[in-house]
Formats: C-alpha cells, sequence, structure tokens
C-alpha cells in the first residue's frame, strides 16, 4: 500500500497555499474568508504557528533554517504561506483562493553567479547552522565554504609540463520518482504519529520530537522511488502542525508541479585546473566547485561539503586542492540527488581528461589506466583504499562495448558514431550522523519463522530481498523462513537513512551480526535440550538436528518455546573512527567504503538536427559481493538510465520573474523506453572486507558516470567537446555549428 | 478543480443548446485528455461541463463520395488502426500514430484534436495538408468551413461557443499522391513535437514532375501553416536534391516559430528545414 491509498478515520485534506514571487516579504495575511468557507477545519498560518508555544517553528539537520509555514519572508516560488485543512481536497482549494496575502516583492537571485556577486541580496539574512563542519561566510549567500588540501598544490603545478584549465556547468533537475511526496499526521495528547513516504524515518523522528516537544512515531510504507528527493523532509513538520491545528487525522499530498517546488537536484558549476607530465602522470589538480542549494540549506550544505571527498576522482594524484561553496538562491531548496555533485564532478574531471589525452595525443583509456588509484593506495582523505579495482572496471567496459567502429565508417543518414569512457569514485556517509550505529533485530518467533527488522526503507530498490538474504545465510535457514519487518520507528531498531549507497552495508551488516548471534544461541539451546555438543548439531529449515543418522532434532517452534515464546537477537554496524598513517598522523575515516567503477557509451549523433541516440551503456563496479545478482545488475541498469536524462534533456527552467516554467511532464522530458540504450553491465566481486559477505555499496554507482561518458563519446564522434548538461539537439547542433565540426 | 455541473447530451441539437445558453461558461469536452488536465489546473472554470461523448452518429470513418467522412469522436486511435484510412489516406494514419502516447490515443477523438486548437500536435497539419473541410453545427444548421479558415490563431478556432464539430471530411488523393508526416521532438517520441511536417504530393506519371504539393508545417507557428513559397518552388517541376533543398530553406524562412522549452526561434527553423527535406523524399518516393 502506498501513501496515497491510505484513509484515517476522521481524516482532513491539506493544501499549500505556495508563494507566487521567488523573494518577498510578507505584509499580511487574511484568512478569515477561508476560514468561513463551509467545510474547511483551519488555516494554518505563521500567525498560529507563532502562538503556539510548544512549538520551534524552523526545522533542518544542517541549518535550522526552513519555517514550517513562511514567517518573515517567502525565499522562492512556491515555498509555503499558508494551508488549508478541509473535509476534501476541493474545499481546501477553493479556500486557497480566499487567503488575501500582501507581498512586498524583493530583488532575487536565481543563480550561483548572482548570489555570489558583491553586494547581492540576501537570501537569508540570519545564519543558523548547526552542524559543527559548517562554515558560512557572513554578510553573503555562501552558507558553505570549505577546502580540502594534499600536499602542494603551487609545487604540482611547477613540476607539471602541461596545465590545462576548463569550466563546466549542469542544471538544476528534479528526481520525478513515480510517486509524488506526501505525508499523513495525526497528533494525539501523547504522541505525534506520522505516515510518510521518506527515506530517513529515524532521523525526522527526532527532528519532529524537538520541534513539537512531544514524542514523535514515523511509520514509512513501501515508498515509490525516493532517489534523495525523500532523503530529507519538508512536508511532515507542515503537516504534524496542521494536524495539531485540526484536533484530527491530516493528509497533504502534493501535485507533480508542487514536488517540483519541494526538492529539487541542485545547480552546480566548477573549475578544474589539471597540471600533468608530458607522459599524462596527473601532478595537481584544483577542482572549485559552487552548489545552488536554494533556498533553504537543508541538507545542501553538507551534501556539497560531502562530495569534497570525491571531487579530484578515483586517481592518485600528490598535490590537491579542493575548493566548495554551498550558496542560497531563490530556487526551490535542493535535495540529495541520486549520487550527488559526485556525478557532475565526474562530468568535469573525465572530459577534461579526454581533452588533455586528446591534445597530449595519448590514448584515453591509457591515460586512465596510469592515473587510477590501485589497491592499497592512500585516497586524498587520508583512507588507505581497500577492495579498489578501479582499472578492472575500465578494462571490462572498454572490452564489453568490443572493438572500435571509427566515426564516418559507420555513418549513414547523416550521422556519426563515437565512443567514450568514465571513471569515478563514490563515498558513502560517515559518520552517519546523528545516529552512528545502524542497527537490526532478527528474531525467532513463536511459528518457527525469523522476523528482521530494520529501519531502512523499501523504496523499490530491493532492501528486503538483501535483508532476508542475509539474515537467512547468517542464521543459517533457507529464505523462505524469514520475514522483513521494515520502517516503523515504534517497532524497528534505529538507522540513519536510506540514502548514499548505504543500506547493503549497513544494514546488510547489521542483519548480519543479528543473525549471527541468534544462530549460536539457537546453537546453544539446541545443544541444551539435546545434550549434544555445538559442532555436532546442523540447522534446517524445521529446526536443529544432530548430524549423522540419529534423527534426533528439535523444531524452532520448541526452541522458542523453550526460550519463552521467542528468541531476539540485535546487531549493529557501526562506522567511523579515524585511520593513523605509517607516520601516526590521524585521520577521521572519510568514508566507510569507496566504490569504484567505470561507465563506457557508444552514441550516435545527427548531424541534422543534433540529436544524440546513445546506442549502448556498458557499465561495471566492484560491487565486494552481489548480494542478489539480478538486483544489482538491475541497480546500475537503473542508474545509468537515472543519469541518461539530465545527460540529454532533463532540466529546470525559470523565467525571467523567477517563476518555474517546466511545471509538468510535458514540459520536463523523462527518459522512456526510446532512451533506452543497449546494455552491458559486469559486476566485479572482490571482496571488501568490512562488508557483509565483502558486499559494498553500489546503489548510486551506476549514473554518476553516465554524463562523462557520454560528452566524452560525443566528442569522439565530432571533435567537439561539451562542458555543460544537458545535451540537447540544440546544444549539439549549435555546438557544432560554432566549431566548424 | 473548480465545482461545475455535468450534463451528457444525447442529441447534437442538445448540445448545440446547452452550449449556447451557456456562453463562455459551459465547457464542450470529448476525450478530455486535454482538457481535464487544464480543469484540474482550474485553469478553465466552467460552471457547466457539456460531455460530447454521447452523441450518436459521430463516431467512426466512413467513405463518402470523394473521400472519407471522419465523425469528430472517432478515437485517434481508431485512425491510426481504420484499414480504409490507412489505404486511401495514410498521411492521415501516419500522423494519427504520431500524436501522443497509446493511452492518449484511446481516449482523444479526432473532433477534440482539431476544436482544442493546439499548435504543437500533429492531427492538424495532416488534415490541412489532405485539404479537409470542417463540418459545424449550431443552432442555424451545419456550415461547412475548409481546414485553412478553421484555425484562427493559438486554441482559437472557426467554431463558436454554440456550436458542435461534427465530422471532417477529408478528399481522397488523386493518383499518383504520396503523404508523409514526420515530427521531431526532443527526448521521447511521444513528447509534444519541436516542430512536425506534414507533406502531400502528386506526381505527374507522364512528366515525372509535381503536379501538387501541400506542405503543412506544425509547432512554428500559432497554427499549422501551409508552406506556401517551398509549395510554390515546387510545383510544377520535377523534383531534385538541389530543388528540395531549395523548397526546405524557403519552408524555414515562412515559419514562424517563438522561443519556448522546445527550442529557440534559430533551431526550430533549423528543424523545419530538416523535416521539409524528409517529409518530401518520403511522400514522393511513396507517390512513386
Amino acid at each position: 500500500m502506498y501513501l496515497a491509498d491510505m484513509d484515517m478515520p476522521g481524516m482532513a485534506h491539506a493544501k499549500v497555499l505556495r508563494s507566487p514571487f521567488p523573494h518577498a516579504r510578507i505584509v499580511s495575511i487574511d484568512a478569515s474568508a477561508a476560514r468561513a468557507l463551509p467545510g474547511v477545519v483551519c488555516v494554518l498560518t505563521r500567525d498560529e504557528v507563532l502562538a503556539d508555544s510548544t512549538i520551534d517553528p524552523y526545522y533542518g539537520y544542517v541549518y535550522r533554517d526552513v519555517p514550517i509555514v513562511a514567517i518573515d519572508k517567502v525565499r522562492h516560488e512556491g515555498d509555503i504561506v499558508a494551508v488549508v485543512v478541509a473535509e476534501d481536497e476541493e474545499t481546501a482549494e477553493d479556500a486557497l483562493e480566499l487567503i488575501d496575502v500582501e507581498y512586498d516583492e524583493l530583488a532575487s537571485v536565481m543563480d550561483i553567479d548572482a548570489a555570489m556577486a558583491k553586494g547581492a541580496i540576501q537570501v537569508h539574512e540570519v545564519f543558523k547552522p548547526i552542524a559543527p563542519e559548517l562554515r558560512p561566510v557572513e554578510g553573503t549567500n555562501i552558507c558553505h565554504h570549505s577546502t580540502l588540501a594534499k600536499g602542494d598544490i603551487e609545487q604540482g603545478f611547477r613540476e607539471a609540463d602541461h596545465i590545462f584549465e576548463d569550466s563546466y556547468s549542469a542544471p538544476a533537475v528534479q528526481h520525478c520518482a513515480l510517486e509524488l511526496h506526501g505525508c499523513i499526521a495525526s497528533v494525539g495528547d501523547d504522541e505525534i504519529t506520522v505516515w510518510t513516504n521518506c527515506q530517513s524515518p529515524f532521523p525526522l523522528r527526532g527532528e519532529l520530537q524537538r520541534m513539537f516537544n512531544k514524542p514523535a512515531r514515523v511509520i514509512v510504507p513501501y515508498v515509490g522511488g525516493g532517489f534523495g528527493s525523500k532523503s530529507r523532509d519538508r512536508l511532515e513538520a507542515v503537516v504534524v502542525a496542521a494536524a495539531k491545528l485540526a484536533g484530527r487525522p491530516v493528509r497533504l499530498l502534493l501535485t507533480q508541479e508542487e514536488t517540483f517546488q519541494t526538492f529539487i537536484r541542485p545547480a552546480l558549476t566548477c573549475t578544474v585546473r589539471t597540471g600533468v607530465k608530458s607522459d599524462g602522470t596527473i601532478v595537481a589538480r584544483h577542482h572549485r566547485f559552487a552548489v545552488d542549494v536554494g533556498a533553504y540549506s537543508i541538507s545542501g550544505a553538507r551534501s556539497a561539503n560531502n562530495t569534497l571527498k570525491v571531487a579530484t576522482g578515483p586517481y592518485r594524484i600528490p598535490h590537491v586542492l579542493v575548493e566548495c561553496d554551498a550558496v542560497y538562491t531563490n530556487k526551490p531548496p535542493s535535495a540529495p540527488y541520486r549520487g550527488l555533485p559526485t556525478t557532475q564532478h565526474t562530468m568535469a574531471y573525465e572530459t577534461q581528461l579526454d581533452r588533455i589525452a586528446n591534445e597530449l595525443g595519448l590514448d584515453p583509456i591509457e591515460l586512465r589506466m596510469k592515473n587510477l588509484l590501485v589497491e592499497g593506495d592512500v585516497h586524498v582523505t587520508g583512507d588507505l583504499l581497500r577492495s579498489v579495482h578501479a582499472k578492472d572496471c575500465l578494462e571490462k567496459v572498454s572490452s564489453s562495448l568490443g572493438p572500435q567502429l571509427k566515426g564516418e565508417a559507420v555513418a549513414s543518414n547523416g550521422t556519426i558514431r563515437g565512443r567514450g569512457f568514465s571513471c569515478s569514485i563514490k563515498y558513502t556517509i560517515t559518520p552517519s550522523e546523528p545516529t552512528l550505529a545502524t542497527e537490526a533485530g532478527v528474531e525467532l518467533q513463536e511459528d518457527g519463522l525469523f522476523e528482521i527488522r530494520i529501519g531502512t526503507v523499501n523504496m523499490g530498490q530491493g532492501v528486503d530481498t538483501m535483508a532476508a538474504a542475509i539474515g537467512a545465510e547468517a542464521v543459517g535457514v533457507p529464505i523462505e523462513s524469514v520475514r522483513i519487518l521494515h520502517s516503523d520507528t515504534a517497532l524497528v531498531p534505529q538507522d540513519h537513512g536510506t540514502t548514499a549507497s548505504r543500506a547493503t552495508f549497513h544494514t546488510g551488516n547489521a542483519v548480519l551480526d543479528a543473525g549471527t548471534k541468534l544462530r549460536a544461541e539457537l546453537l546453544s539451546t539446541a545443544s541444551d535440550l539435546l545434550e549434544e555438543d555445538e559442532v555436532r548439531l546442523e540447522l534446517s529449515a524445521a529446526g536443529v538436528a544432530v548430524a549423522g543418522s540419529s534423527g534426533r532434532s528439535v523444531s524452532f517452534v520448541d526452541i522458542a518455546r523453550h526460550r519463552g515464546g521467542s528468541l531476539l537477537a540485535k546487531g549493529e554496524c557501526w562506522v567511523g573512527g579515524v585511520y593513523t598513517d605509517e607516520s601516526g598522523k590521524e585521520y577521521p575515516i572519510a568514508s566507510t567504503f569507496w566504490t569504484f567503477g567505470s561507465v563506457g557509451a557508444e552514441v550516435e549523433v545527427s548531424r541534422e538536427t543534433g540529436e544524440i541516440r546513445v546506442l549502448r551503456i556498458a557499465a561495471a563496479a566492484n560491487v565486494g559481493k552481489a548480494v542478489n545478482p539480478e538486483q544489482t545488475k538491475a541497480q546500475l541498469e537503473g542508474g545509468v538510465t537515472f543519469d541518461l536524462g539530465p545527460s540529454l534533456f532533463e532540466r529546470l527552467v525559470w523565467g525571467d520573474g523567477g517563476q518555474l516554467m517546466t511545471t509538468t511532464l510535458m514540459d520536463y522530458p523523462l527518459p522512456t523506453l526510446h532512451t533506452m540504450p543497449e546494455f552491458h553491465v559486469d559486476l566485479l566481486e572482490f571482496p571488501y572486507d568490512q562488508g557483509p559477505y565483502g558486499a559494498n555499496g553500489v546503489g548510486e554507482m551506476g549514473g554518476v558516470m553516465v554524463p562523462a561518458a557520454i560528452i566524452n563519446a560525443v566528442y569522439d564522434a565530432t571533435g567537439v567537446l561539451f562542458h555543460e548538461v544537458p545535451l540537447t539537439p540544440e546544444t549539439v547542433l549549435a555546438g557544432l555549428e560554432a566549431t566548424g565540426a | 478543480m473548480t465545482r461545475f455541473d455535468y450534463v451528457r447530451p444525447s442529441t447534437v441539437a442538445e448540445a448545440v443548446g446547452l452550449l449556447e445558453a451557456h456562453g463562455d461558461d459551459a465547457l464542450a469536452i470529448a476525450g478530455g485528455t486535454a482538457t481535464v488536465l487544464l480543469l484540474q489546473k482550474r485553469m478553465l472554470r466552467p460552471e457547466l461541463v457539456v460531455d460530447l461523448g454521447g452523441l450518436p452518429g459521430l463516431t467512426g470513418v466512413e467513405q463518402n463520395g470523394g473521400g472519407l467522412r471522419i465523425g469528430a469522436l472517432t478515437p485517434i486511435r481508431a485512425i491510426e488502426r481504420d484499414a480504409i484510412v490507412r489505404g486511401t489516406h495514410h498521411l492521415l494514419a501516419e500522423a494519427a500514430s504520431q500524436v501522443a502516447g497509446v493511452r492518449v490515443r484511446n481516449a482523444a477523438t479526432v473532433g477534440g484534436s482539431v476544436c482544442f486548437g493546439e499548435p504543437q500536435t500533429d492531427l492538424p497539419p495532416a488534415l490541412l495538408a489532405m485539404n479537409a473541410t470542417a463540418t459545424i453545427a449550431g443552432s442555424q444548421g451545419s456550415r461547412d468551413v475548409p481546414l485553412e479558415e478553421f484555425f484562427l490563431g493559438p486554441y482559437e478556432t472557426a467554431r463558436e461557443q454554440g456550436e458542435v464539430l461534427t465530422h471532417l471530411s477529408v478528399p481522397t488523393p488523386v493518383p499518383g499522391s504520396g503523404g508523409c508526416h514526420v515530427k521531431f521532438t526532443m527526448g521521447s517520441p511521444e513528447n509534444k513535437p519541436v516542430a512536425n511536417v506534414s507533406a502531400l504530393v502528386t506526381v505527374d506519371a507522364s512528366t515525372r514532375a509535381l503536379a501538387d504539393v501541400r506542405i503543412v508545417m506544425g509547432a512554428v507557428g500559432g497554427v499549422p501553416m501551409l508552406a506556401h513559397k517551398a509549395n510554390d518552388t515546387l510545383k510544377g517541376e520535377r523534383p531534385s536534391d538541389a530543388l528540395i533543398a531549395q523548397a526546405a530553406v524557403r519552408a524555414s524562412e515562412e515559419a514562424d516559430p517563438v522561443e519556448d522549452l522546445r527550442g529557440s526561434v534559430w533551431y526550430k527553423r533549423r528543424i523545419i528545414k530538416v523535416l521539409v527535406e524528409r517529409a518530401l523524399r518520403c511522400a514522393i518516393e511513396r507517390a512513386n
């Protein structure tokens, strides 16, 4: 059952009044006519929120900068001004039109350059950082500035024979999960209950409890795709406040247009300066980037900061400087987007690498082979790298695509073909704040079956199958003997969230730990009951038996009965800590695991229209161990598919007045069957000793290399190297004409 | 959606009466694939929705004199699949097959597609290329309007508020004719076109010259546009690569696109040039 199918006794329906302006001061709000409309239960505005002394009106884990409803001003078109609760959605919509809001329009900053310009109007006059690592620049729109350095960047450039500098940009896009955002909230005297399609129920619970000063329970049903858009909440506190005011359960379901106004992938610009020796050895890289976090930095600043770790790619570079600015603008708030800005960083450094190869007369694959990280290398963060095999991934995709059929040789009707490659490195969130450990429970129940309890959210990616497989394997019973209970904070142990390729590693490890402990308990109990040494006992679907032909056994039902009806084991996965290098210097571990992979793309470019057809994609990643090979392959294919859209045509467009133009899927094209290439997916299984059965996180790996590989393939075909996405037909044709290609 | 009354009349006269009586407060819907979206967004706020879906005798294709009579309520999918249309009016079937996705084509009607007056769709250019005539019923009886005079501007047609389009008459092309409809989209072919072109040509069997040419361009103006200069360039001439290229350039100059999310003026003209060339080559080949 999905959220929109759920109904609660006495449930009322909410609709949101949204700002028509990207930036304005609210002079007055008069909702009296709306309140008087028959069928309206209540209207929530800043007045009701501020009048309730038990509520903190601001939320956010990283920056506490998001008001439940706009208080002093609105900061993006679509910002939440008021919420109407009514007996039905239509009445609520009618009432929205009766709310009279007087705005005092302000100048707006709609992109990174405008927001960073000297004297630009500030989206937030006061910064409210929560996370200790945040470094806002007072008096500007920069809510976080940070750097990561290794070696001596100036020395590195002095050692270089050639220096290349390029600038890149990628626009805002949206995740376009099939299920739109929604939430149901019920506020009782003693507890708040929220049903929501969010990816991070436990951090959400903590934030709701803090804001409303009341215990909260968060229940997440099956989620129809998230891709990061649901990893941070925007609606839940709004609906809780509305339900509290209404005194009954309230449901809010967003439309597609509202979803575009709720969370987006931020626009990004970057400049990459790379120093190389004549033989192609990379000696220095200076990577500067700015991320447009939008009107509220719900997680944007931290997301930007996290990608410092991978901005220079999967390469051995002795001298590195990475600089990051996270910038407030008057766009909708940004959310993590499968792969985060790793995708845009990869697009930058990988396409520049093809330019370097071309200008130095080197083969692009050989140039990468010369510089890729290997087992035992120390990453730019100081982390000692294990289970790397990046070169194996690149070799795999290169051989998957087979011999190159060069350019014009295969051309017909004005099309030209080319091939491009890219490599990348992806981190996971470490440590997983605010909850450092991920927990799981495995319980033998009175019916002889095993319940696995996980905090992970099932959004179609296969976590239940993963947890069932690992739990069954750890206990030693068939997968049919387990059932899964997930993502209800009242019933399952806590987890940081279903993001950042975390689930298989973190939840998988916690389930493995719990299952291993339970197996030991089962064997110990059976040993007592059967009066046999544990080493002579074997587990099966039915129970525990003595090895050999004696036929003596005890069923799981009897073991459970003997232990009082059930037997629970708890498991944990702790991450974080420090890595100490040979000289004794300590580095906080920047990522519990690192994933390496490669993508190869073969494209056909029309000289007539500029249209790109992606004919074939080869993808390979070192997954450590594929817990479910078909699902793991599907994760890579899904990731590739996900990023075909932003590579080729997806982009959100705002008009001169700061109003979103791409409000429906008629104006915002998505990949369809027509866009699908032929896939060649290879899973490399070099075990990672920290992962459950050697498994590594891989959920984001397929997509992050796609824009780079496509740009490089177009470069190979046409000789024109693009520095932006999407490569719309018009962009490509204009590029071909500008260079006479 | 705002609240409205709903009525499903059972005769054309009843529908006409309701639409006339309620004027701008009434909205006529057929398949609803466009109008319901606008209702949901409250961009249309009728007091009365007149559902034409129950009107008898307005569904289906029949041969009628020198052409086809297509009922206004015929689903676009039926045009795409109809054996008669695919035979004598192939251009129309081809254009129908390119409208949105199959789910839309199953619900959307030919009459709705024409009366909505949207510039970015595929059937109107093909109907115009085939010289179709619309028959519109009003309180004073029926009138025939050639499609060349039917489209007045974006979302604006010659159908008055108190009228109902009942059918379209589409002449059968003379022997030696060939037609072709091509469109260019960004992303899926189900998306709205950046531009589209319908071409109907007649090749003289003895001289191999183009006896008649009707190129219509869509999505590059407020209404589907006959490319008069391109048509004149070709008429009476034997087609050659150079002549086709010249006609395509003329057509792209005649087009009157506006910049939007689907492309700049420059790009749309470039696409028109490509599409005119493609449609002409294909139509001439089919004529032969």
